[in-house]
């Protein structure tokens, strides 16, 4: 397992508000990494490309990804992650304020590691970020961690 | 015009049986031959006087006899019929298969209606068309075959079922376009809201401290004030997918979703003591979830408007009972609240209606609207009876065999 400060967390999401409380909330529960963001689907591909190209070490360990955000979408920011043989492998958690059943299934059906809909409050958002940091941080093996 | 007499039929080639009147029958004066006159008689005026059209015709397709309703429905006269064949009547471009299937028909004779599965049109005199309903009855005589087709103009029939089917789309697209609205509503509205709520938390969690007592009642008002409308928004999407997103129904034993709410609700129960029975619960056609909601909604009604210092009993008793073709179930749900005042008893269904303060109760006062729209989608009714402090009833009754829900208005 990577150092609690080598850490990497990306978030595409194009609401300033939700960045910032997402990473207030990260914050609160003791995240210490480096939290990253990019404000569309299209800037998230050019990111994670740039830098799969230098060293694995440089990709997020963990993505959180919003599904509407203008130019490039976040079903289409995921299809193309889920289609790469290493970006692959890095956990998605779907974060939206979608509560649309279609929208669950067809994140699931297109290799979406988690969907939560953003919760309502900062509480929620604390726990949320506790959750996912203990579960996909510190809990599960991913594929290439040794 | 006196019906049935000498031009009843119109007989091709004249033989002079048809045209035969009763002129020619009554000199002889024999009690039989006038009783086969009569008989005959009679038997003209019914032709004459069937509300659809009547045409036979020989095997060869030649048109020997109408009656009047044929002449109205096709424009021509008697005179006009005698020299035309069936095929006239039928629109150009199915000219040739009718043909065939004539053929068919004579080959093998039964009684039949044209054409079942498809539409069917006939010609007029002046070449407009208009649907047709036919029915064949092959006709033997002695030395020949004859055909009896009974035309029914099925235009007003069409029209309606046309309108019905319009009036379907039309409901369809606005029970559509109530789900988007409301998920659009709820999803755009949501969104501030959301904002509204994290930052008062944030602000209270970080400068909390530095508000003055006032400053921090405000925050927490509203903090609460934006609680309330998340649950107004979940509440009124909610409402809006009773219709939007029913589930199909299937025989359902009300005592399954009865227990379920007893497990949902279970905290609530053991809370305030409640003692809740249910007898005679039936099994209906009806969409179970939706049966959940309106006992949860009832159940959850009766536990929140109990009276202080009385044992709070909540009964729901079911009944069946025979009506026209069907049976009712009628499901009372009883208890000893409250109550309301009489005079409250409908308006109590209505959206956002509140029979009290928002400081005694909680609730957006949309339950018992969810309850009527449920209740009216199984094509049932609910009504509520009671007195101010002597509890209330709520009388819900649902056809056994249940409609087609989704035909249903919104």
């Amino acid at each position: 397992m990577k150092q609690p400060d080598s850490i990497i967390l990306m978030m595409a999401d194009d609401d300033p508000d939700d960045r910032e409380f997402v990473r207030e909330a990260f914050e609160e529960c003791g995240f210490r990494g480096d939290f990253r963001f990019v404000e569309d689907g299209a800037d998230l591909i050019a990111s994670l490309t740039a830098s799969r190209s230098k060293e694995a070490n440089l990709l997020p360990d963990m993505i959180l990804l919003d599904l509407n955000m203008p130019r490039v979408g976040g079903y289409e920011a995921l299809e193309f992650i889920k289609s790469d043989a290493l970006l692959r492998k890095i956990p998605v958690v779907v974060l939206t304020t979608s509560e649309s059943e279609d929208d669950i299934e067809r994140t699931y059906e297109m290799g979406g590691n988690s969907f939560i809909t953003k919760p309502a409050g900062f509480e929620g958002l604390v726990s949320m970020a506790e959750n996912l940091t203990r579960y996909w941080l510190e809990t599960v093996r991913l594929p290439g961690q040794n | 015009m006196a019906p049935g007499r000498a031009r009843t039929y119109y007989e091709k080639g004249g033989t002079g049986r048809g045209a035969r009147g009763r002129m020619g029958t009554t000199k002889s004066d024999e009690p039989a031959r006038r009783d086969e006159a009569d008989q005959e008689d009679r038997f003209r005026l019914i032709v004459e006087s069937a509300p659809y059209g009547i045409l036979v015709a020989d095997s060869e397709g030649s048109i020997v006899m109408v009656n009047r309703r044929a002449e109205e429905l096709f424009g021509y006269t008697r005179e006009e019929f005698a020299g035309l064949g069936v095929e006239d009547l039928v629109p150009e471009n199915r000219r040739s298969e009718h043909r065939d299937m004539r053929s068919g028909f004579a080959a093998h004779p039964e009684l039949r209606q044209m054409g079942a599965g498809r539409d069917l049109y006939a010609v007029r005199r002046d070449g407009s068309e208009f649907p047709v309903e036919i029915g064949l009855t092959p006709l033997p005589e002695k030395d020949r075959m004859l055909f009896l087709a009974s035309v029914v103009d099925i235009t007003a029939r069409k029209k309606v079922d046309e309108e019905l089917r319009q009036y379907a789309r039309e409901l369809e697209r606005s029970n559509s376009e109530l789900e988007s609205f409301a998920s659009v509503a709820s999803h755009d509205l949501q969104e501030p809201l959301r904002k509204i709520r994290t930052m008062g938390e944030r602000l209270e969690t970080r400068s909390g401290e530095h508000l003055d007592e006032r400053g921090r009642d405000y925050l927490l008002r509203m903090i609460r004030a934006s609680e309330n409308m998340h649950q107004l928004i979940v509440d009124l999407l909610a409402f809006s997918r009773v219709t939007t997103r029913g589930e199909p129904f299937r025989l359902v034993d009300l005592n399954r979703p009865f227990g379920d709410v007893l497990t949902l609700l279970d905290v609530a129960i053991e809370e305030s003591g409640a003692v809740v029975t249910a007898r005679d619960l039936p099994a209906i056609e009806a969409d179970e979830v939706q049966m959940r909601q309106l006992f949860q909604n009832l159940i959850g009604n009766a536990i929140k408007f109990r009276r202080d210092g009385v044992a709070l009993s909540i009964s729901i008793e079911g009944n069946v009972r025979a009506a026209g073709e069907g049976e009712i179930c009628e499901v009372r749900v009883r208890d000893n609240g409250i109550g309301f005042e009489p005079c409250y008893g409908e308006r109590i269904f209505q959206i956002f209606q509140r029979l009290h303060g928002k400081g005694k109760f909680e609730g957006t006062g949309i339950g018992l609207a969810i309850c009527k729209k449920i209740v009216e989608r199984h094509g049932g009714t609910i009504r509520a009876e009671g007195a101010l402090g002597e509890g209330a009833e709520f009388i819900i009754e649902l056809p056994k065999r249940a409609m087609a829900p989704d035909s249903r208005i919104a």
